[in-house]
């Protein structure tokens, strides 16, 4: 029996096109640009927009292995952030330190992402129509129960500083000077563990097995239910934790925030090598095509096209995202 | 020690109302092959799942081993050595061959992380089984039918089964493959294991099995050694009939013949392919896989196009260019699954009838309900398909008037000529009789049929000439008493 070479395995994968698509990017943009790309400011920029962007893709690759959609992401983390940030303004917490915001946005995640698993689990249902659903109703609760307000100059203290942690400054040619945000720490940290829960751990096999084939995954002895359940309460917890680092970053928070973030979030999971039906997909893939978009839109000033067109981009991307995810699978399941 | 591996004893089994097993007996021995054989619906796939714990019977007892076992569970089932193998194979796609193979003992030793060292040591332990060599790192979605269920053997293995159950697992598989598959089969079987079958191939039954059991309408009629068993009466207990070979007499061969084809040629398909076809005629058009009959087949109906020779229908040259055109001619095609598949099951009978006639029925791009139900009920009279109602849903009808449906869901459209490629694949016995026997009755009542078909047997029984083709010619042609199986075979390898 002919024993296939890494090369040949490597050349099958969608996440070698991607990189080489980026690397391409980046040489083409280079050019264009006049050498802008590689100043050390915009290469700082373009690592520190992927922070946030690169977290909550994390989350959303763990949800699509498993063959499932998670549309609440970014209605989770807002509404975990927003009511975290609340209560520790009105209580003076946050002052010096940031842990207890943290802890407050991850619970709540986890409290939101749990009624997505009870749900999920429970009753075998749509997961991107289920989380469509508690989408709308978390942003319902925090505009109507909870009536969460903007909080932008009156943030707290701690969460500001851990926003403005700085590993080093950086200076361009023309003098320009940008510092390295200290958060991308946590995504570096969120990629190797996320990486390390799906290839090295049975839940992470358990996802894969779930989004390959359900049944059979059963029939396995795979505990489906326990599974997913446990899958969307860490999903909403890392939304919580996510949403924390946007306000951090952002040096506000704002309920309204990641309004329609999952639109760009999902296709670029799936840009990345993600199947839209379930078991495929890579952290580095995901990584690579967080990448790719933090890369045009931050670019885009600097080739001269108008900041107008990011959404024709993002739109492309999409398109093309979808394109492979399907052809791939095509070729997959013959 | 009984010499009985796995008994059972007055299974009963009711779904809310539906007596699916009624007081069956099982038993399997050590070391064969036993076949589960019976129509759809007949109750096998229930005691298959009452065995490895998917359902709980309601009444009865289980032996394994000659130990009474009081309540199976999947779990329980695997610890006693009871695997099953399920049609869809249970499988991964995407995973590689490694992990399918590893994975069900990795979740049955209760491991949280991942050793691969560890996973590949269990999948080729798996591998060597059965002596089974392949590509470890390949993922599976992209393996042969036949790889995938070698590979799903191996999994089985892994866990000392005793007793082996397939379901149906030669049904996507081509004739090599089967012989490929049997092979590891009786290997199993010599290494002392159990293996469960369950079919209703009767070729098949009588190729591979030690032992058979036939089950209708959830009881069992026949538990016993295949050996000195008839063909006719196994048939007769899966059905509940007599299944005759009622040959086909034509009765009113036309003078002229509505088809002449003629030095008909496509490139790398067929070539010099000539033959006419009369009303009243059934005409078989054989030959092995890839011996360019399926190709003549769709150049009749437009959906090939010869590059060299004529087509005359009723006398007249006419260019099939397109399957409009063919129908135009009145020429009708039942591709191969259509008989078994080309039913919408929720849909009315009449609306399915009139499917292909829309356009017929409709006044200016509207239809009237009136129209549909009085054209459909002269379908339903002239087949004597069995409803008191048109209106119904087609899957209120047995396999057999179903079947009358499709076909009168292409006469719907007045045809001189049928073709009928492939009319009975997967098509259970007491089905295949019915719709052979509308086919006599069509024939006689003046239409052309050409039956396409590679079983033998079929062609025997339904046609009153055979032309058999070998890598795209025409080598023989026989009439009446000289079609015979073994006649077409001589010729037809």
């Amino acid at each position: 029996m002919k024993k296939s070479t890494a090369l040949q395995r490597l050349l099958k994968r969608t996440e070698f096109y991607i990189f080489l698509v980026l690397i391409a990017l980046i040489i083409v943009i280079q050019a264009v640009s006049g050498g802008q790309l590689l100043e050390p400011n915009i290469v700082v920029t373009i690592l520190r927009t992927m922070v946030v962007d690169g977290l909550f893709a994390l989350g959303c690759l763990l949800v699509m292995v498993s063959g499932g959609f998670d549309m609440s992401f970014p209605a989770i983390a807002a509404l975990s952030y927003s009511l975290a940030t609340t209560i520790c303004l009105n209580n003076g917490w946050c002052q010096t330190t940031a842990w207890a915001g943290f802890a407050l946005s991850i619970i709540f995640g986890a409290v939101l992402g749990m009624l997505n698993g009870v749900i999920i689990s429970n009753f075998a249902l749509n997961t991107m129509l289920v989380t469509l659903g508690t989408q709308t109703f978390f942003t319902g609760l925090s505009m109507g129960l909870f009536e969460l307000k903007e909080i932008t100059s009156t943030l707290p203290k701690g969460l500001r500083a851990l926003g403005e942690w700085s590993l080093f400054e950086v200076q361009s040619s023309a003098g320009l000077s940008a510092s390295m945000t200290g958060l991308f720490i946590f995504l570096i940290i969120a990629a190797i563990a996320t990486s390390f829960v799906l290839n090295k751990t049975m839940f992470g096999r358990a996802l894969y097995a779930i989004g390959g084939n359900e049944v059979s995954a059963e029939r396995a002895g795979f505990n489906v239910k326990k599974t997913k359940f446990i899958l969307y309460t860490v999903v909403g917890a890392m939304a919580g934790f996510t949403g924390m680092i946007r306000v951090c970053m952002a040096r506000q928070s704002i309920p309204k925030a990641l309004v329609n973030k999952e639109m760009t979030i999902i296709p670029a999971v799936i840009l990345g090598g993600a199947s839209i039906y379930g078991g495929e997909g890579s952290v580095f893939g995901t990584m690579t095509a967080i990448g790719i978009i933090s890369l045009v839109s931050n670019s885009m000033l600097l080739v001269g096209i108008d900041t107008y067109w990011e959404k024709f981009f993002n739109g492309l991307i999409i398109l093309i995202g979808i394109t492979i995810s399907s052809l791939q699978a095509k070729r997959n399941r013959r | 020690m009984s010499e009985y591996l796995l008994q059972m004893k007055g299974i009963d089994k009711n779904f809310s109302g539906v007596h699916a097993l009624d007081h069956v007996d099982f038993a399997v021995r050590p070391g064969r092959v036993m076949c589960l054989a019976g129509e759809n619906g007949c109750g096998k796939s229930t005691l298959v799942k009452i065995i490895s714990g998917v359902y709980t019977k309601d009444e009865g007892e289980v032996y394994f081993e000659d130990k009474l076992v009081e309540h199976i569970t999947p779990a329980e089932a695997t610890r006693l050595g009871i695997q099953v193998i399920y049609q869809d194979l249970s499988i991964f796609p995407n995973l590689t061959v490694m992990e399918n193979l590893a994975i069900n003992s990795e979740i049955t030793a209760n491991r949280k992380l991942v050793n691969r060292k560890r996973w590949e040591a269990t999948a080729k332990e798996a591998l060597s089984k059965i002596g089974y060599d392949i590509d470890l790192n390949a993922k599976m979605g992209q393996l042969s039918v036949a790889d995938k269920q070698l590979v799903a053997i191996c999994r089985a293995l892994l866990f000392n089964a005793k007793l082996i159950i397939m379901d149906e697992p030669t049904t996507a598989l081509t004739k090599k493959e089967v012989d490929a598959l049997f092979k590891t089969v009786r290997q199993l079987k010599d290494s002392g294991i159990a293996i469960m079958f369950i079919g209703h191939k009767i070729e098949e039954i009588f190729e591979i099995a030690d032992d058979v059991c036939v089950m209708r309408n959830g009881k069992n009629v026949f538990l016993g050694e295949t050996k000195g068993l008839e063909r006719k009466d196994l048939i007769y207990y899966m059905t509940g009939r007599e299944i005759n070979d009622d040959f086909f007499v034509p009765e009113n061969i036309s003078e002229k013949p509505v088809l002449e084809v003629e030095h008909l040629g496509l490139k790398n398909k067929f070539e010099d392919v000539s033959f006419d076809l009369r009303k009243g005629e059934i005409l078989g058009i054989t030959g092995l896989l890839g011996s360019g009959r399926t190709e003549l087949a769709l150049a009749l109906f437009g959906l090939e196009h010869p590059s060299e020779g004529t087509i005359k229908i009723n006398g007249k040259e006419e260019k099939i260019t397109s399957p409009i055109k063919a129908q135009n001619l009145k020429i009708g095609y039942v591709p191969e699954d259509r008989l078994t598949e080309g039913l919408c099951m929720e849909q009315p009978i009449a609306d399915n009838i009139e499917l292909a006639s829309l356009k017929r029925l409709s006044k200016g791009g509207i239809l009237k309900k009136k129209d549909i139900l009085a054209d459909a009920q002269k379908w339903v009279d002239t087949f004597k398909i069995k409803t008191d109602d048109a209106r119904k849903k087609a899957n209120t009808l047995s396999g057999g008037n179903q079947q009358k449906i499709v076909l009168s869901k292409w006469l719907a459209n007045d045809l001189d000529i049928l073709i009928l490629n492939g009319p009975t694949v997967g098509v259970d016995i007491g089905a295949k009789q019915d719709i052979h026997h509308l086919v006599h009755e069509l024939a006689n009542e003046g239409l052309a049929v050409i039956i396409i078909s590679d079983d033998l047997a079929e062609v025997v029984v339904n046609c009153s000439r055979v032309v058999v083709m070998k890598a795209g010619k025409i080598v023989g042609e026989m009439t009446g008493k000289d079609i015979t199986e073994d006649n077409i075979r001589e010729i037809i390898m």
